[in-house]
């Protein structure tokens, strides 16, 4: 199987097309969507998890903020991907940037 | 989002409703046109809860009676005399001076909202049923694809495993095919006939029985494979190359002696064995819960009119007992009934005419939402088949024989378990684990699920970030208290 | 072996010693009186370790232990380095900062006694804590330090005194709360659900629950109740490596393996033992991030996973009872050990001895002296008379 298309097209209206980085690599989306699903429909599923402890990392289990295991770093600060809208530009990433954590 | 800035009233809300879903809403609908001053709060940026979820920029060409009847409520909603605290990620409540203090985490910051009632209509969650390489990627709940399919508009996956049990199967089902995916298969884990054991109850909603029905025609011709009494035991591989394999099972949920593994290749797999209460807040306040698999399982208690065993708690939809999304609403309009009666805001004559035909309508409504509750109840057979190598806690990486050997050792209740194991302490707050732990100790001990228990509620109800909740201080303003003694 | 719900027994099981609480001071003391040979029995209403015993921050420090309960801590505190691994204790060192000149000499004042009572404790410039600790805060102006200072995983503590009791001979009965006590000639009648438990002694060690035990003998016991707020983190990057506490002593903070932070230092929450239950009050939970925020500035995007209170017992001199109780032949209570988790190990096993009618090391704290009608006096006499 190959990561072919995940986006319902028929009959669904779609937001303005954006895109954000991942660990510096672009992610394209639509305005609307969360981070979570951006990321399932481009192929991405898991990442690395925090340290010793804590969750596996999957972009989508529960989908609706319970589950924490889609959790990622933007601009130093803990998100949940699946309660993230998709912005333009957005520096979404696995692991804070040192700068970012110690102000 | 809101046309006007939020300000609370000085003396504070008179009623304030957690959730807008459909109880939620039509909680506070029917608070505010009693002339309560209403505030709701929810953790999503519009409401809807999950029956109506959305997601804002994305919209169906043609909207279908589900979208229709949610952006309704969503109008309903902003046209009313109601401050509407969305995106608020409630992370405490507390009682103090008569009154409950609702603590959130807003998109401006911090906001503490107070009231006299607090109608908690926070719905319900998926039960999950571990099996070996839950945790990998690719797998998600049946409700997660129910988000992914209406609200993101987006396929799980091209050829999706669709496994566990209740309404959800179906559902997910359909609109992947709707949606131009294919269904590797359905694997129930009931036999067919479970569908129709209710029959009486099903028919008292002939439009959603006939839906289903529908539903189920249409993706038995579409060639969708169905595996009836079967389990999902094992995921193996890597996104998108899965394999999926599936074992009969008995009434109990039991591996039968007799059956035979079958494996499908998939890109995803989506499971989900029905909805339990989520009770996060009401077990925080320490309200009285009971145990009702008919009702999902632990539910918090509440009276004919909606009224926790805590003075002005009250408890609707699905978090009471999850009778589904058409009983919601009449169980949110009785509780803020309750709420305006118990402030004497109406007399008890206005409240019993009132409340008597609400009342009504939401046992009429319940009836079906009851049986699909029922219909997706697995035995606690399904724990006990399971190789002691799988992950019961995925938090804490903890597998069954982890939890095995504590309740050997005397680990009697989910508390005790938790603190011997940690199984419930991570992020997820026991949400994913917490159920199938209690079914393992039900096994070893037989105890019941009442003596069992919950964990205890703390909060904060969700993460919460530390700097969020800090905000800006002045470390010389720091009220400190005493001095430890030396 | 630990027993569950117990069928009625026809007749009423009978001891050397019933003691009312399998926490630290409880467990500890009921082992060491089985070492000597008694029979013991332990009744808990929940489970083991799962008061304050099992639900504290986990703080294994001498810094912040009191100047007289010095030579207690340091002697459980080798108790819990034994424990080692089945505890998760680690050996991390600990910091105590001050960040204005007014903690500095509270800090210099109250660590210079505490290095005399025999906590090897040294002086830092903020300097030689930041090469050491980076994550720390860059207003700190003066700092002390142990290396032997540390943590356990409080969470471990109830399965952990489970197995030493089960491993001691010790009868323990969990889930069985004490519904009344009778006192007669041939000693104590403890009645629990499903029948009674007969013993010669009694030794009540039940936390905040004592002086509720203690009213069922008819001895009323002016013993108040802290309600202490812990917040642990989600797992993240890790920024800390030795433990951190406060000038003032109301802020504990350690990161553990996971990368979880545990955020401490005795802020109160709101409830009572009556009810069993203790609510977080958000407002003395922000106070307490925003030092711990203050003293690492790292923490500030960690997120907050769990807070918890957990009742600690005291009286108004803030030390331990750990003694006869006044009035009634053969009993004894010990509780209201500040630092307990610490001093428990070494504090229990000396109540024990008392019970058996042995010298004990190192003195105990008279409970008599809380009466109305007992000894009264300050501290240090209270001490000097218990050394005789």
């Amino acid at each position: 199987m190959n990561d072919a298309v995940l986006r319902i097209v028929d009959g669904v209206e779609r937001g303005a097309a954006i895109r954000f980085r991942f660990d510096g690599r672009d992610i394209d989306a639509y305005e609307g969507e969360s981070v979570a699903a951006a990321l399932w429909a481009s192929g991405v599923r898991a990442w690395p998890g925090e340290g010793d402890g804590g969750p596996p990392s999957r972009a989508v289990f529960c989908a609706m903020g319970i589950c924490q295991q889609c959790a990622l770093w933007i601009g130093g600060v803990r998100v949940e991907a699946c309660r993230t809208p998709a912005r333009d530009g957005l520096d979404v990433r696995t692991r804070p940037r040192s700068t970012e954590i110690t102000p | 989002m809101n046309a006007r800035p939020i300000i609370e009233p000085r003396e504070g809300y008179d009623v304030v409703v957690l959730g807008a879903g459909p109880a939620g809403a039509a909680a506070a609908i029917e608070a505010a046109s009693l002339g309560l001053r209403t505030a709701i709060a929810d953790e999503q940026v519009v409401a809807g809860g999950q029956v109506y979820r959305v997601a804002p920029g994305i919209a169906p060409v043609r909207a279908d009676q589900e979208r229709t009847d949610g952006d309704r409520i969503r109008a309903e909603l902003g046209a009313g005399n109601i401050d509407r605290c969305f995106a608020h990620r409630v992370w405490h409540v507390e009682r103090a001076n008569d009154r409950w203090h609702i603590h959130a985490l807003g998109p401006e910051g911090p906001r503490t909202l107070h009231a006299a009632a607090l109608i908690v209509a926070t719905g319900a969650q998926e039960r999950h049923l571990p099996f070996a390489g839950w945790e990998r990627p690719g797998v998600m709940g049946l409700a997660a694809a129910t988000v992914m399919l209406k609200a993101q508009r987006m396929l799980p996956g091209r050829n999706v495993v669709v496994a566990g049990a209740g309404p959800l199967l179906l559902v997910v089902a359909k609109a992947i095919v709707d949606g131009g995916g294919r269904v590797a298969a359905i694997v129930d884990a009931h036999p067919r006939s479970a569908w129709f054991a209710s029959a009486a109850d099903l028919l008292s909603r002939p439009d959603l029985a006939a839906r289903g029905m529908g539903w189920y025609r249409a993706l038995h011709s579409a060639g969708v494979p169905m595996h009836h009494g079967c389990l999902l035991r094992a995921v193996d591989g890597d996104a998108p190359a899965l394999r999926a394999s599936v074992f009969p099972v008995d009434r109990e949920g039991r591996a039968r002696a007799d059956g035979k593994a079958v494996t499908i290749a998939c890109d995803a797999v989506c499971c989900g064995y029905g909805l339990m209460p989520a009770t996060d807040v009401t077990r925080l306040l320490g309200a009285s819960h009971a145990f009702d698999l008919t009702l999902g399982g632990w539910h918090v208690v509440v009276d004919d009119d909606q009224r926790c065993n805590i003075p002005r708690l009250y408890a609707a939809g699905d978090g009471a007992g999850v009778v589904g999304a058409a009983a919601a609403p009449w169980q949110g309009r009785v509780a803020a009934m309750a709420a305006a009666r118990d402030l004497d805001r109406i007399d008890t004559a206005t409240h019993a005419s009132r409340a008597a035909p609400a009342r009504r309508e939401r046992i009429r409504a319940a009836r079906f939402g009851g049986v699909m509750t029922r219909i997706a109840n697995v035995g606690d057979g399904a724990v006990a088949s399971l190789a002691s190598g799988v992950t019961m806690c995925q938090c804490e990486r903890l597998t069954r024989a982890t939890l095995d050997a504590a309740i050997a050792d005397g680990c009697a209740t989910v508390n005790d378990l938790k603190g011997a194991t940690r199984c419930g302490m991570g992020p997820c707050g026991g949400r994913l684990c917490e159920d199938a732990a209690a079914r393992l100790i039900a096994l070893a001990t037989g105890h019941t699920r009442t003596e069992i228990g919950q964990a205890t509620g703390r909060p904060p109800l969700r993460p919460v970030d530390l700097d969020a909740l800090a905000g800006d201080f002045d470390y010389d303003a720091l009220p400190m208290p005493a001095t430890a003694p030396l | 072996m630990t027993t569950r719900t117990q069928p009625a027994r026809a007749s009423a099981d009978r001891y050397d010693l019933v003691v009312v609480g399998a926490g630290i001071m409880g467990a500890t003391a009921a082992l060491r009186a089985a070492q000597g040979g008694m029979r013991v029995a332990v009744v808990e209403r929940d489970g083991a370790g799962s008061g304050a015993s099992g639900v504290n921050a986990g703080t294994l420090s001498l810094q912040i232990k009191r100047v007289a309960l010095m030579p207690y801590a340091l002697i459980g505190h080798e108790w819990w380095r034994r424990a080692g691994d089945a505890v998760g204790f680690k050996r991390t060192g600990g910091y105590t900062l001050a960040f204005n000149s007014r903690e500095q000499a509270l800090l210099e004042e109250r660590m210079t006694l505490k290095r005399a009572a025999g906590a090897p404790i040294e002086f830092m410039s903020s300097a030689q804590v930041r090469t050491r600790e980076p994550a720390l805060s860059d207003r700190i102006v003066a700092a002390s330090f142990c290396a032997e200072d540390g943590h356990a995983d409080s969470t471990r503590t109830g399965a952990y005194l489970r197995g030493l009791l089960r491993d001691g001979n010790v009868e323990l009965r969990e889930h069985t709360p004490v519904r009344a006590i009778d006192h007669g000639d041939a000693g104590f009648r403890v009645t629990v659900p499903g029948g009674a438990i007969d013993a010669r002694r009694i030794l009540i060690a039940s936390g905040a629950w004592t002086a509720s035990v203690a009213a069922m003998l008819g001895v009323t016991l002016p013993i108040e109740v802290r309600v202490n707020t812990v917040s642990v983190t989600e797992p993240g990057p890790q920024h800390l490596h030795a433990g951190i506490g406060h000038a003032t002593g109301l802020l504990t903070l350690k990161q553990k393996a996971s990368g979880s932070f545990l955020i401490g230092g005795g802020w109160q929450g709101r409830g009572s033992p009556a009810t069993g239950r203790g609510e977080v009050v958000a407002e003395t939970l922000l106070q307490n991030l925003r030092l711990a925020r203050f003293a690492v500035p790292a923490i500030a995007h960690a997120r907050v996973m769990r807070s918890w209170t957990g009742f600690e017992a005291f009286v108004a001199d803030h030390y331990p009872l750990a003694g006869a109780l006044p009035g009634v032949a053969d009993a004894y209570i010990l509780t209201c050990v500040r630092g307990g988790y610490t001093i428990g190990p070494c504090i229990g096993p000396l109540v024990a001895d008392l019970i058996l009618g042995r010298e004990t090391a190192l003195p105990l704290f008279e409970p008599a002296r809380v009466m109305d009608s007992g000894a009264r006096g300050d501290s240090a006499s209270l001490l000097a008379s218990a050394r005789g």
